[in-house]
């Protein structure tokens, strides 16, 4: 790296928190680093200091409770989920969601938190989470938060963390296992590529979310529809939402219609 | 042809040989520019320009000097020297002017990647930006800024390119043959048509690199990742007016090339900072980012074809205008204009041509030669118009490719005349159709069709390529014999991946009839150590140098000879050679070892006769001409190979999604010397052309900034978007004067494959596309645009010929061009 | 920082620089070259190694991250001087042009064969997805590894009309 920094490894989340509020704000939270040390191999920023979190234990690990849902800590991996028995049975969206970020390389290392943390608007687990009505847990030293991801992102890049703040762990509702699902990616070339447009849809006996990705400044979701909305209506649902725009990526008319699209696409794969 | 072996007597060529640097590539082991270490080594970075056009009010590099670990920075101001390929147009660093985004306005050397990066961040500068000239269409605009307003002082070879001073223009290439106005007025029809394609990035997977070393007294080292060694001495000799012999280019291993890394880049640099750092070794080594606009790209092309044609297929008259958006400075762009002027038309016969190409300066990241030489670009345009023309006729448009197909007898754009052993475009086209089962959809796909409810386009596309190069472009090979009998080689053509070097094995083999074991040849090349070569690139390296080695090969054994004869007492009619030894051919008893002749022959009692013994190969490219400066006419082509490509596609019409399921690709290479590396250099690039064809190509702003300069958003093909099915298929029609028969194939495989998908997309769905590349987006939009009918319904008969007087309109992606038809039948 | 670890089953202690990459670390601090930069920000795949049984670009992992880590570098793949099945055949296949991709190719399928002993065309196309080569397009590494798989029914070749 061309930047200066210090680095540090606590392993216990009071470490942690006591660090982060040393830091005075000055600290960033090192996940898997594959955002983090491309932005600063790119120096679009260049952080006085990194706290490294995979020492942690108790950020670690996927659990499934059927009362309480899916808790899935902040240092897992997409490939962690991707093998999760539990995902796979309850939660598969989220297992083809991990699956569609970047190679196998990156999933090997890439945090499902950090995704979140990141906040970039073609976010893959932002729109599937999103469709899940998942919530995030952000704790410090004042204490543990607990918002829903729908409320999480502000903006492109932004979220509501705060600088001594850490996401300890994203929780999906257990009333979404065995939710029908499907998600669609728009991509450039057939390998990996982030997403130009991309749709998750989730479906309970009550309820219908569609989460949708790279069409507005950040990942955006339809509010809760009614699990018997119409192909229409959840078009029209999903068109509410979105705002994109012309980029080098793809115009915003083409992902409008590519959003619709994929709405169509994933809408029979829900009943 | 210079070795007459008889087929069945070849163990190495035309076999399927592993290659000889493969074991130090598999292992890690090979060492690239980059795995080198020097003592004292300094790092060199280079601040780079965020304007496209702009003045440089001020710098000021005095914070950045002072910082500790900094042994040199350099501006524009200290380097007064221009560097150039056929034009000198370009200084090291701007001075005073900004010509392109990315260009260098800077650079520092320091003990450490990360202090180098500070003192960057701490030199100041004050921009005057202003309005960068971007559209090379707007070449006839007198109002248009300049890009080189000085372009009238430069030098240049004169007896090659025309550079027209008080414009934009670089270059004009013309060709002139027969008379086109007749013609056009004798045709059926008039069908013109322009097609577009941006600057593209070769991206070889090492970057590039260099090391210079300045030492007092003027003597020059630089490893570095070139292509061209000698290009790169010669060049670097002639801006600092320093004697070739102090100049030493080493070349380790290469990370691929593509013709980004032919001509001269960072190695001017390097050795600049390294003077003033005192002799200290400068490494600069690009980002993957400098490479998108620090370092050269290919040059973007629009493309304007208009075709005269008969109601029976034959191509009476074309007119063909090419504006090369070359950026801001010459560099291989004049000479791609050269070659892609002379062989505008693809393999077809053109009684009557007409060519004007433009090399046009733009404020754009420079384009340089890259893989196919501008044969990718307008075969993009050529091969959409062939179809273009062939829909509008009514006609097949393979049979009409067959129609006006190069054959023996006809003559080339340069007037050359075509015989039976230049190959045949039309056996390469029958093999690709017959595998692709062109012109009807099998059972299997008809139900895959169902299956799927997309639809299935399939195209046959036609390619031709001769080496662009002087008409003096040489080359040697020297083989050292070795005390145990074994051969080194000294050569300096560069092994970048393509596998020539084995190839050259493989023949050194066959002559000498030795085990490929006994030879080698070093890959890493050295201008103080090997012997000339002009420079790797234009698929002229297997000709040209698989020649010299073959001659080497035989002057070695004349050598052995001649000590044998010595030594034996036989005149050499009398000897035979086999893998070990020169014997008597009526006693082979008779004989003498090459070890024992290696360092010199001794006899029982002592006495040495005859010293080490070494062959030497020359070979240079025979008959060759420049190109009359008003008609084009000439002899340019050491040797042409022709190609084709069947494609199928599968189309979603809706969302404009489409999937590649097979290509096929033959090519005439006129003798198979490597099964594995002819069937590499097929497939690799092809899929790079798909590359140019699917998602490459840079994307700027309105202000000339480039706004893609990343794997991020400018996508190369991965493992996932391949064909589902290759086919490569060799023609082997021998050339005369290619070692043992064969011709070069490097950069055909990635011509006209972008023409071939942009075919079989309209094919499938009737989506007209004539810009690359062809995003999923595009072919969507493509399809809204679509007319009713679909471009590729039969044609009627033709009632009357409607010539056109107008040229047709610009055309973007989205628009399907304005096609002049028959009246009454003309489409919105 | 102090950081110790194993890299082709040698064990190796070094005072490592926080902000150097893993990439840089091996190639400057313990002089294994055979792994590559080709982007610097985890796109290509060129500087693909193996830590604790996992693939992961070694430009995107600092070194004191990998403090304690098991990793395996191309250097590691032949033994006693032997090429190991795998690099056999991509010699075999013409699976290297400029080799500059090749340590990382291997690295990538070598994890794939550990995993999955059989893997389809498809399945090899998916662990390579994240290793660019520019030179080959990707058709005889693919067939290269069916072979090392023992599927590869019959060497794939070039027709000749
Ligand atoms: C080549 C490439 C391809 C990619 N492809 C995709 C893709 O297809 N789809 C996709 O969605 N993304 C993709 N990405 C982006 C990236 O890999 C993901 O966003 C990844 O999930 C980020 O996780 P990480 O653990 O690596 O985060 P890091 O890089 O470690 O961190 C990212 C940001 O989040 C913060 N952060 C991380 N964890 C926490 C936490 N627990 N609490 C508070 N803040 C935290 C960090 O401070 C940092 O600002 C790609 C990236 C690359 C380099
Ligand atoms: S160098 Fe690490 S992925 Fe390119
Ligand atoms: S062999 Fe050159 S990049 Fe793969």
């Amino acid at each position: 790296m061309l930047q200066n920094f210090s680095y540090q490894a606590p392993e216990t989340l009071k470490d942690l928190y006591a660090l982060l509020k040393k830091s005075n704000g000055k600290a960033t939270i090192l996940a898997g680093g594959t955002d983090l040390l491309v932005n600063m191999h790119n120096n679009w920023i260049s952080p006085e200091s990194l706290i490294d979190i995979k020492k942690i234990p108790d950020l670690k690990g996927i659990t499934f409770n059927p009362k309480t849902g899916l808790s899935i800590g902040a240092t897992t991996v997409c490939i962690d989920l991707i093998n999760n028995k539990d995902v796979k049975k309850h939660y598969p969206l989220l297992a083809e969601a991990a699956h569609n970020i970047g190679s196998p390389q990156l999933r090997n290392r890439a945090t499902i938190a950090g995704n979140l943390c990141t906040a970039s608007p073609c976010a893959d687990m932002g729109c599937s989470l999103l469709a899940l009505g998942a919530s995030v847990e952000l704790g410090s030293a004042d204490g543990v938060r607990v918002i829903p991801l729908k409320d999480f992102f502000t903006g492109p890049k932004k979220t509501q963390i705060k600088k001594h703040e850490v996401l300890l762990r994203i929780v999906v509702p257990a009333e979404m296992a065995g939710a029908k699902f499907g998600m669609r990616k728009l991509k450039r070339i057939k390998g990996h590529d982030i997403a130009v447009a991309s749709v998750a849809m989730a479906r309970t006996a009550k309820v219908m979310r569609i989460g949708v990705g790279s069409a507005a400044p950040t990942p955006v979701v339809t509010a809760d529809l009614a699990a018997s909305t119409t192909l229409e209506k959840a078009v029209a649902a999903a068109e509410k939402v979105i705002c994109p725009i012309d980029d080098v990526r793809a115009g915003a008319e083409y992902r409008r219609f590519m959003v619709k699209e994929f709405v169509g696409q994933i809408y029979p794969e829900l009943f | 042809m210079l070795d007459n072996t008889p087929k069945k007597d070849l163990n190495y060529v035309g076999k399927d040989v592993e290659r000889i640097d493969v074991v130090e590539k598999l292992t890690g082991q090979a060492l690239y520019t980059a795995d080198l270490e020097f003592a004292g080594m300094l790092h060199g970075k280079v601040l780079r320009s965020p304007h496209a056009k702009a003045r440089i009010k001020k710098i000021d590099v005095s914070k950045a000097k002072k910082l500790v670990g900094v042994h040199a920075v350099l501006t524009g101001n200290d380097l007064d020297y221009r560097v150039g390929l056929y034009l000198v147009d370009k200084y090291i660093l701007a001075r005073d002017t900004i010509r392109h985004f990315g260009e260098a306005v800077a650079a520092v050397a320091a003990e450490t990647p990360a202090i180098a990066q500070q003192a960057l961040d701490l030199i100041e500068i004050e921009y005057e930006v202003m309005t960068p000239f971007l559209d090379p269409k707007q070449v006839f605009d007198k109002k248009a800024p300049l890009v080189h307003p000085d372009l009238g002082s430069y030098s240049y070879v004169e007896a090659v390119f025309t550079p027209v001073p008080g414009t934009n223009i670089a270059n004009h290439t013309k060709l002139r043959k027969g008379n086109v106005e007749k013609g056009f007025k004798e045709a059926d029809y008039v069908i013109e048509r322009e097609y577009t394609n941006p600057n593209v990035q070769h991206v070889p997977m090492e970057t590039h690199i260099a090391v210079g070393k300045w030492d007092t007294g003027d003597r020059i080292t630089i490893h570095t990742s070139a292509q061209s060694p000698f290009t790169v001495r010669n060049l670097f000799a002639l801006s600092f007016k320093i004697p070739h012999c102090n100049i030493r280019v080493i070349t380790p291993y290469l990370g691929g090339g593509f013709g980004g890394k032919a001509g001269i880049h960072l190695e001017p640099l390097c050795c600049c900072l390294s003077k003033l750092s005192g002799g200290r070794p400068v490494r600069i080594q690009a980002t993957r980012e400098e490479e998108f606009s620090l370092l050269p790209c290919r040059s973007g092309l629009t493309y304007n074809i208009k075709t005269g044609v008969n109601k029976n297929g034959k191509i009476v008259a074309q007119k063909m205008t090419m504006y090369w958006d070359a950026g801001a400075y010459a560099d291989y762009a004049v000479n791609v204009t050269r070659a892609s002027g002379f062989s505008a038309s693809g393999p077809y016969e053109i009684e009557n041509a007409w060519v004007d190409a433009y090399t046009v300066y733009t404020n754009k990241p420079f384009g340089t030669a890259y893989r196919g030489f501008g044969h990718v670009e307008f075969s993009w345009g050529m091969e959409r118009h062939m179809n273009h023309v062939a829909d509008t006729l009514g006609i097949d448009p393979l049979e009409f490719r067959k129609i006006n197909a190069l054959k023996p007898g006809s003559k080339t754009m340069t007037g050359e005349e075509v015989v039976k052993n230049t190959g045949s475009v039309t056996k390469c086209m029958e093999a690709v159709a017959k595998s692709i089962n062109y012109g009807k959809l099998t059972a299997a796909e008809l139900a895959r069709e169902k299956k799927t409810g997309m639809k299935i386009g399939k195209s046959v596309v036609a390619l031709q390529k001769a080496p662009a190069m002087p008409p003096f472009t040489g080359t040697v090979m020297i083989l050292k014999l070795n005390e145990d009998g074994s051969v080194t080689g000294s050569h300096s053509l560069t092994d970048y991946g393509m596998g020539t070097y084995t190839s050259l094995a493989q023949m050194i083999a066959d002559v000498l009839r030795w085990p490929i074991e006994r030879i080698r040849l070093p890959i890493e090349n050295d201008t103080d150590r090997d012997p000339y070569d002009w420079q790797t690139v234009a698929s002229k390296g297997l000709l040209l140098s698989g020649n010299a080695a073959i001659l080497a090969a035989k002057d070695l054994l004349d050598k052995c000879y001649d000590v044998a004869a010595q030594a034996l007492r036989a005149q050499k009619c009398d000897l035979d050679h086999d893998a070990e030894k020169v014997f008597v051919r009526h006693h082979p008893k008779s004989h003498v070892t090459y070890k024992q002749m290696a360092v010199g022959y001794a006899y029982p009692n002592g006495n040495a006769i005859c010293g080490p013994i070494i062959g030497v190969g020359r070979y240079i490219a025979q008959g060759l001409t420049n190109l009359d400066k008003e008609t084009g006419q000439g002899n340019p082509a050491l040797d042409w190979t022709f190609g084709a490509h069947g494609l199928i596609v599968e189309v979603c019409e809706k969302t404009g999604a489409f999937n590649i399921i097979k290509v096929a690709s033959a090519y005439d290479i006129g003798q198979v010397i490597n099964e594995g590396s002819v069937r590499g250099q097929a497939i690799g690039g092809m899929i790079q052309g798909l590359g140019t064809a699917m998602c490459e190509g840079y994307i700027y702003n309105d202000k000339g900034q480039l706004l893609n300069p990343s794997f991020t958003d400018n996508k190369i093909p991965t493992s996932l978007d391949i064909p589902e099915e290759i086919d490569c298929i060799a023609i082997e029609t021998p050339q005369i004067d290619g070692p043992f028969g064969a011709r070069g194939v490097g950069e055909h495989s990635m011509i006209a494959v972008c023409g071939a998908l942009g075919n079989a997309i309209e094919k499938a769905t009737g989506a007209v596309l004539t810009h690359m590349p062809i995003r999923q987006e595009n072919v969507w939009k493509a399809l809204q645009n679509r007319s009713g009918k679909k471009a590729t319904a039969k044609a009627a008969k033709p009632a009357k010929a409607v010539k056109a007087e107008k040229p047709a309109k610009a055309v973007k992606a989205e628009k399907p061009a304005k096609v002049v038809k028959p009246a009454g039948r003309a489409k919105k | 920082m102090k950081i110790t670890l194993t890299v082709n089953g040698k064990k190796y202690q070094r005072d490592a620089s926080e902000t150097k990459n893993l990439l840089h670390f091996l190639r400057e601090d313990l002089g294994l070259t055979g792994t590559k930069e080709g982007c610097g920000a985890g796109e290509c795949g060129a500087c693909t190694v193996i830590m604790n049984g996992k693939t992961v670009n070694s430009c995107l992992i600092l070194a004191v991250e990998a403090n304690g880590a098991d990793i395996m570098t191309i250097e590691g793949e032949a033994k006693n001087g032997k090429l190991s099945k795998l690099q056999v055949a991509f010699k075999k296949n013409h699976a290297v042009q400029c080799g500059f991709c090749t340590p990382g190719m291997i690295m990538s399928t070598r994890a794939l064969l550990e995993n999955n002993p059989k893997p389809t065309v498809e399945q090899i196309k998916q662990a390579i997805e994240g290793n660019f080569c520019r030179c080959t397009g990707y058709q005889q590494i693919i067939e290269a590894v069916q072979d090392a798989s023992g599927q590869l029914k019959k060497k794939e070749g070039l027709k000749r009309a």
